[in-house]
């Protein structure tokens, strides 16, 4: 089993900081999910733990296992078994995904009809994958080739940002039960990052951490949800210190 | 030891259409070749040009086709060979396509070529030196299934390969032409594509010549009512690679769809001109060139939109994007506009900068290093000239680019 651990961190957007002290510890196989209003430094977490320029960090540590992720380059990160899932998955022209893939490592024998079989897995059609990385494709395909890469990279932590956006209910249906199979098949972490609770319906968490002001304010069960669902994120708003 | 003047010399008088061919060969050397004052040379290693090493071949020089010929041709609708500027091989005979030889050095308007090809030297020399023209014509109405493939093979040190594409109104087809050789030699081939009422030329132009071949090409599309010329000119070979592509737009409703690619590495320097000329209301022309300079190589592109008066409701843009993989490459961009036509929509961007950070971001955030990430990002602006093609022929040339480029050190 591996840990995934956050600690303090502390992160900049522009000079502002959005994550003030975020803690969070997960362990693989376990379903984690983050859930907070626009703002709250949700996004932030998926992009600074995966490397994406432009955010600062400024304090604090991320390790996977005993591997301290925020000295590691993008590349290093992946390697190291995080993959990040992105809200809206980046076009690249002129880049054939089987060529990503090789690239990322992937055992070119038998890939392309790996990478067909995952795509009927989220009921997408396998030549969509034929096409430059996300071009030409609508957000919930582009949502769906990423399961792909996830399901071909086999992460030990998948970061997903807002996985439940742009993607109708049989869409996000689908990818759910491609995550939740993940954690059985080869005992992958997953924490989804999210402000809709129909997630919840679809993906079963373990543990629920609601953020706000940049921090984890809340932490808990499933039963979580429930007084979210009644009282809304207001309970857990914390005052904004800028 | 011959000169190329008397190689020349003796070429021409062997040849039918002796007399136009010698008036072509004093009107070169009145000409002479150009220098590096006039501003269109101005990036051409021309000091390094002794026209003494190359020699005019009577005859072509046979040799074995590479193994990526052969491939290319496997896959193609017929194959047509070319060899030192000699037609040898007409293919395989397909519905609706003729391929002659034509000794007859007209341009395809039937015009003078002297004067078309008044002060380029090359074409100049072309037109005295080309064994003849090789002629390919696409019937109206005929729709090619598959692509024609013309491959031409350098071999000896001087060629002038002179080719025409017709296609008839109506007609609908995909052409490739791909050169290669060209080791310590001179490749100047002239090409002219008329595209007829309504009809469709999908043309991709892959030049992998040695990286000691001098290469300078021009193109002209002709194209009529409706008529739709896509070409994409990838240059990845050659010592010198000059490319010059030019489109007459001479009848209502023409399209002309041009994207230019190239990579740069050693002291290679390519050289990419284009003019899209504007005759006829409601024409269009898309110019996209993409490319990517390493090491000491350099890259040159100009590119004119001329639109006549009267030439109303045209729409013509032109984007210019180039890559410095190394601080001693260097790309220059020099887009010009000259209209006289106010009822025109008319653009033009160029840029000179780095990988889309973003993009690389992406891909190394899938596990991939930096240096592949870059690679596959740059052999990308060369897989997407390739869209006309069927796959498994587009495939095929994105390996051999890829087998190109992987050779490079590639750092953004």
């Amino acid at each position: 089993m591996t840990t995934l651990t956050i600690s303090g961190l502390r992160v900049a957007v522009g000079g502002k900081e959005v994550l003030r002290g975020f803690d969070l510890t997960m362990n693989s196989g376990e379903v984690h999910v983050i859930m907070g209003p626009n703002g709250s430094g949700k996004s932030t977490l998926a992009h600074a733990i995966s490397g994406h320029p432009g955010y600062e960090v400024l304090d604090g540590s991320v390790k996977l296992g005993d591997v301290e992720l925020l000295s590691l380059s993008a590349t290093e990160r992946e390697r190291a078994g995080l993959f990040l899932a992105l809200q809206q998955p980046m076009e690249v022209p002129g880049v054939r995904l089987i060529d990503v893939l090789e690239a990322a490592g992937a055992e070119r024998e038998g890939l392309a009809e790996r990478m067909a079989d995952e795509a009927r897995r989220v009921d997408l059609r396998p030549e969509l994958l034929h096409r430059f990385v996300n071009v030409d494709l609508s957000g919930g395909e582009r949502k769906r080739a990423e399961m792909v890469q996830f399901a071909i990279l086999r992460p030990r932590f998948a970061v997903l940002d807002e996985i439940d956006s742009g993607l109708d209910v049989d869409a996000l249906g689908a990818v759910a039960r491609r995550l939740a199979a993940a954690t059985t098949e080869w005992g992958c972490g997953v924490l989804a990052i999210t402000h809709f609770r129909r997630l919840l319906q679809e993906l079963t968490p373990t543990t629920i951490h609601v953020v706000s002001g940049g921090r984890v304010v809340a932490t808990g069960g499933p039963e979580l949800s429930e007084v979210l669902e009644r009282d809304g994120y207001e309970p857990f708003r914390v005052p904004n210190p800028l | 030891m011959t000169t190329f003047a008397e190689s020349a010399t003796s070429f021409i008088s062997s040849r039918p259409n002796s007399a136009l061919r010698a008036r072509a060969w004093s009107t070169f050397e009145s000409v002479g070749l150009p220098t590096t004052t006039d501003e269109v040379w101005r990036y051409a290693p021309l000091s390094e040009l002794d026209l003494d090493r190359y020699a005019v071949p009577a005859t072509p020089t046979l040799t074995p086709q590479s193994d990526f010929a052969v491939a290319l041709g496997a896959l193609a609708a017929t194959v047509v060979r070319v060899l030192d500027g000699f037609l040898v091989d007409i293919g395989e005979p397909v519905e609706g396509v003729t391929v002659d030889l034509n000794p007859d050095l007209t341009t395809l308007d039937g015009d003078d070529p002297l004067e078309r090809y008044a002060s380029d030297a090359f074409a100049l020399a072309n037109v005295a030196l080309c064994p003849a023209t090789v002629v390919v014509t696409v019937a109206a109405g005929t729709n090619v299934d598959g692509p024609i493939v013309i491959v031409h093979s350098a071999n000896a040190s001087a060629s002038f390969p002179r080719t025409h594409l017709v296609l008839e109104r109506g007609a609908n087809a995909t052409v490739v032409e791909y050169y290669e050789g060209g080791a310590n030699a001179m490749v100047a081939p002239v090409s002219e594509y008329r595209v007829a009422d309504n009809a469709s030329l999908r043309l991709v132009t892959y030049q992998r010549l040695d990286p000691t071949a001098w290469h300078v090409a021009r193109t002209t599309g002709l194209l009529e009512r409706d008529g739709r010329l896509s070409q994409a000119v990838l240059g990845m070979g050659a010592h010198y690679d000059r490319s010059r592509n030019d489109a007459d737009l001479r009848a209502t409703g023409a399209e002309n769809e041009l994207r230019t690619t190239f990579f740069g590495s050693g002291a290679q320097v390519h050289d990419f001109r284009t003019h899209q000329f504007h005759r006829a209301p409601r024409t269009r022309s898309t110019l996209l060139s993409k490319g990517a300079v390493a090491d000491t190589s350099r890259s040159v592109y100009t590119g004119l939109i001329e639109i006549e008066k009267g030439a109303k409701r045209t729409d013509a843009r032109q984007t210019n994007h180039n890559l410095l993989l190394s601080p001693d490459a260097h790309a220059d961009s020099v887009p010009n506009l000259d209209i006289r036509e106010n009822d025109v929509v008319c653009a033009h961007a160029s840029s000179v900068g780095p990988l889309n950070a973003l993009q690389r971001w992406y891909l190394e955030s899938r596990g991939v290093t930096r240096s592949d990430a870059e690679r596959l990002m740059i052999q990308g602006f060369f897989l997407e000239m390739l869209d006309a093609l069927p796959p498994a022929l587009a495939g095929l040339v994105e390996g051999d680019v890829a087998l190109a480029l992987a050779s490079v050190p590639v750092s953004a």
